[in-house]
């Protein structure tokens, strides 16, 4: 009995010494602990954090920085963090943030305002722009990180298929039709050949929403997830319905990829690993960065992409002005409210996100940077002659309504297209879904705006 | 999901009055740490989850901080969502199909055709079936997936292009859960089947009855209890089943093999509803729960 007893308590113990605070080294140190991303295609995060590490602990000693990756898509990162977040203890002092999300944390008073901290910092008036300024503001007005990122979307095609399709090199769509054309174009020429590709289902979560509907809705006129003169979601409508049937379009004239691959999680490695570089693609409806697979920084260069592959705007549904449409988003580097040692932990985003650090992201993940230092660099540029093109999309480009409601929307975003991919609804029927669905996912129907 | 009570330990009353507070002492002092275990890491998540079942709690966002009670919103929402009540089709499919059929069944089939082989025989049956078994589910997944895959080795064997995974989610992950499945169902049988004497089936033969009728009559009476066990559990294993199916499919194409474990995952930590999530895994556990009462039932009226 007494073994029992011992047993137990040693077993009380272990329990109550689970409760202890992690926050601290044993040293006496600081710690600072920074989450991110990485997965096997994408190491350039982590690179870049890396080196921000190594300058950052030689000029503060004392200070310790904790990097903690998370491996595996957004969807998995985003899960991740929201989980760590639950508790001031387990909660990451910084990380890597999407803007979408950064507004329902402001909201849970996840993250701390770095105003205060941002006005001592010269490089913020000098070096970022106003627009960038906006990525992570929250509804008071404050700023919430730092952005790392920003983008804008298009569409890349392959010169080589258009070239056996016949079609014109350079190409220039002016409308959606334009870009069904040619899309339908390479089906009857090419058989085997996918002939467009977008992201337009469940699996693929923001990526469908933003580089998929969002592209064709805010390409239609007066097409908007949210009205801003009267404050409420828009509840489907015509433009809504339009952008759902350029989907069904794509998939039910088999267009788009085949469904298994529509619905596999991979699907943007089999584009540009694959299917770009082996002229089994043409069009390909997808951000900025995607060059970033064929550059020498990649993990699987394609050294003869400068000359197959062509960019070109998205075009508004029947030309409308300004012709072209984007949408832009981006990371930040945010700070938690949680963290105790919030001088030290705005250091290391100074770091984390000065000239060098940047340039090393940006020409890594073909991101657009958002400091204007590396921006006018010429090793920004130097192995990709689209960045100026993705650049200057950013006059025609349209931003994310960021709300705290935003990711709910936007999963119901993906049900309507997902619905649509598989044929499972009509593009009517799935917008009526969504009309349904939206005053649970924005929290009433006074904030609902029948359209 | 299914959480089955731990055994209580049997309490004999003591035999002086005066001496009921030693007694209890007696068996509450060693037992005291475990119970607060107990309580603090099984009763206590449980109990939160039936409250949070009842809130609008979620991961992010204001209701992460202060979630409000909505009474029964949760469960009203979901007995009219549809995804959720594919999701509760295909998770009977599921277990009705993987458990109850195939593991069972072919778990009854390998122990009965052991029986009386030799060593060597029973061995390598043995150490093959339980190899399936051994291994982690999504390294179960991963071997079905590329086996089943588009470049995969059975489309390279048959030599035909079919996107199994596409085309047939769900017999995918039924085969998949059968494969990893059986063993459990055999060791069952297998111990069972042992209990039978042999007098009495050779007893049989020389009656004249042949192979089919002793099963019938004599094999499968003495061991219905082994039968009715295995069911409960299999079942309440197959109805939580999570890994396997994540892994090997993610739920998909759409909402093709999302049973009721994904999509409880996907509205609690992918959309970040943790209420509503909660209220699934509510139902999911009364689910459980009905199920293993109907067994419990059929064991009784065996035993009377």
């Amino acid at each position: 009995m007494k073994r029992t007893l011992a047993g137990s308590l040693l077993l009380l113990t272990a329990v109550a010494g689970c409760g202890s605070d992690p926050e601290e080294p044993a040293s006496g140190g600081k710690e600072l602990e920074v989450l991110y991303k990485v997965e096997p295609t994408w190491p350039h995060l982590e690179k870049m954090l890396g080196d921000a590490k190594k300058q950052y602990e030689s000029a503060h000693p004392g200070v310790t920085i904790k990097l903690t990756p998370v491996q595996g898509n957004n969807e998995a990162y985003y899960t991740k963090l929201a989980l760590l977040n639950r508790s001031p203890d387990s909660a990451p002092d910084l990380y890597y943030h999407d803007t979408f999300q950064v507004n329902a944390d402001v909201a849970a008073g996840k993250l701390a305002p770095l105003d205060d901290y941002l006005a001592k910092w010269p490089d913020w008036t000098a070096q970022f722009p106003d627009s960038v300024k906006q990525a992570a503001k929250g509804p008071d007005g404050k700023i919430y990180g730092v952005p790392i990122s920003t983008d804008t979307r298009g569409l890349w095609y392959q010169k080589d298929v258009f070239a056996k399709a016949g079609l014109p090199v350079p190409w220039e769509p002016k409308t959606w039709n334009d870009v069904l054309t040619a899309a339908r174009t390479i089906k009857q020429k090419l058989p085997g050949v996918v002939p467009f590709s977008m992201y337009s289902t469940k699996i693929h979560g923001e990526a469908s929403t933003m580089q998929g509907f969002e592209m064709l809705l805010y390409g239609t006129p007066g097409g908007t997830l949210y009205d801003e003169t009267q404050k409420k979601w828009v509840a489907g409508g015509k433009q809504f319905t339009d952008a759902l049937a350029f989907i069904n379009t794509i998939y039910r004239e088999e267009l788009g990829p085949k469904q298994a691959d529509a619905h596999n999680a991979k699907l943007s490695d089999k584009n540009n690993f694959e299917w770009f570089p082996d002229a089994k693609l043409g069009i390909a409806l997808d951000g900025a960065w995607t060059a970033a697979a064929w550059k020498p920084t990649s993990t699987k260069p394609w050294p003869q992409w400068q000359d197959k592959m062509g960019w070109t705007a998205m075009p508004t549904q029947n030309g409308e002005a300004p012709g072209a449409v984007s949408m832009s988003g981006g990371w930040v580097m945010a700070m938690s409210a949680f963290t105790k040692n919030k001088q030290e932990a705005f250091d290391f985003i100074t770091v984390a996100t000065n000239k060098q650090n940047s340039m090393t992201y940006s020409v890594g993940t073909g991101d657009l940077a958002p400091r204007k230092d590396v921006a006018a660099d010429p090793k920004y540029s130097a192995d990709n002659p689209s960045v100026k093109f993705f650049t200057d999309l950013a006059s025609v480009t349209h931003y994310r309504p960021a709300f705290e409601a935003y990711p709910k929307v936007s999963a119901q975003i993906q049900e309507a297209m997902e619905a649509v991919t598989t044929g499972s609804r009509s593009p009517e029927e799935a917008a009526a879904a969504y009309a349904e669905a939206l005053p649970g996912a924005v929290g009433g129907a006074d904030k609902v705006l029948a359209p | 999901m299914t959480v089955t009570a731990a055994p209580h330990p049997p309490v004999t009353s003591p035999p002086v009055r005066g001496s009921a507070r030693r007694g209890v002492l007696r068996w509450l002092l060693p037992l005291g740490p475990a119970l607060v275990l107990l309580v603090l890491f099984l009763a206590g998540p449980i109990l939160w989850s039936v409250y949070i079942a009842f809130t609008n709690e979620a991961l992010t966002g204001s209701a992460s901080v202060d979630s409000r009670f909505v009474g029964l919103a949760n469960f009203v929402k979901l007995f009219g969502d549809p995804n959720f009540l594919n999701s509760f089709l295909l998770t009977f499919v599921f277990v009705i199909g993987s458990a109850v059929i195939g593991q069972n069944t072919l778990g009854l089939v390998i122990a009965l055709l052991q029986r009386g082989r030799g060593r060597v025989t029973r061995g390598v049956v043995n150490g093959v079936v339980i190899a399936a078994w051994v291994v982690p589910e999504v390294v179960a997944a991963a071997c079905w997936f590329s086996f089943l895959a588009e470049e995969g080795t059975l489309n390279t064997v048959l030599g035909i292009s079919q996107e199994w995974l596409y085309t047939a989610p769900m017999l995918a992950v039924i085969l998949a859960n059968i494969w990893r499945g059986t063993a459990f169902s055999m060791l069952v049988y297998s111990a069972a089947l042992s209990e039978v004497p042999a007098d009495l089936l050779e007893s049989a033969a020389v009656d004249g009855a042949g192979p089919g009728r002793r099963l019938l009559h004599i094999t499968l009476p003495l061991i219905r209890r082994s039968i009715m066990a295995n069911l409960m559990l299999i079942t309440l294993q197959t109805l939580a089943s999570f890994g396997l199916i994540y892994a090997l499919t993610g739920g998909g194409p759409g909402t093709a093999s999302q049973t009721t474990p994904l999509y409880m995952y996907e509205q609690a930590f992918r959309y970040f509803e943790i209420g509503y999530g909660s209220a699934i895994a509510l139902v999911l556990l009364v689910i459980g729960a009905l199920f293993s009462l109907v067994y419990l039932r059929l064991i009784k009226v065996e035993e009377a």
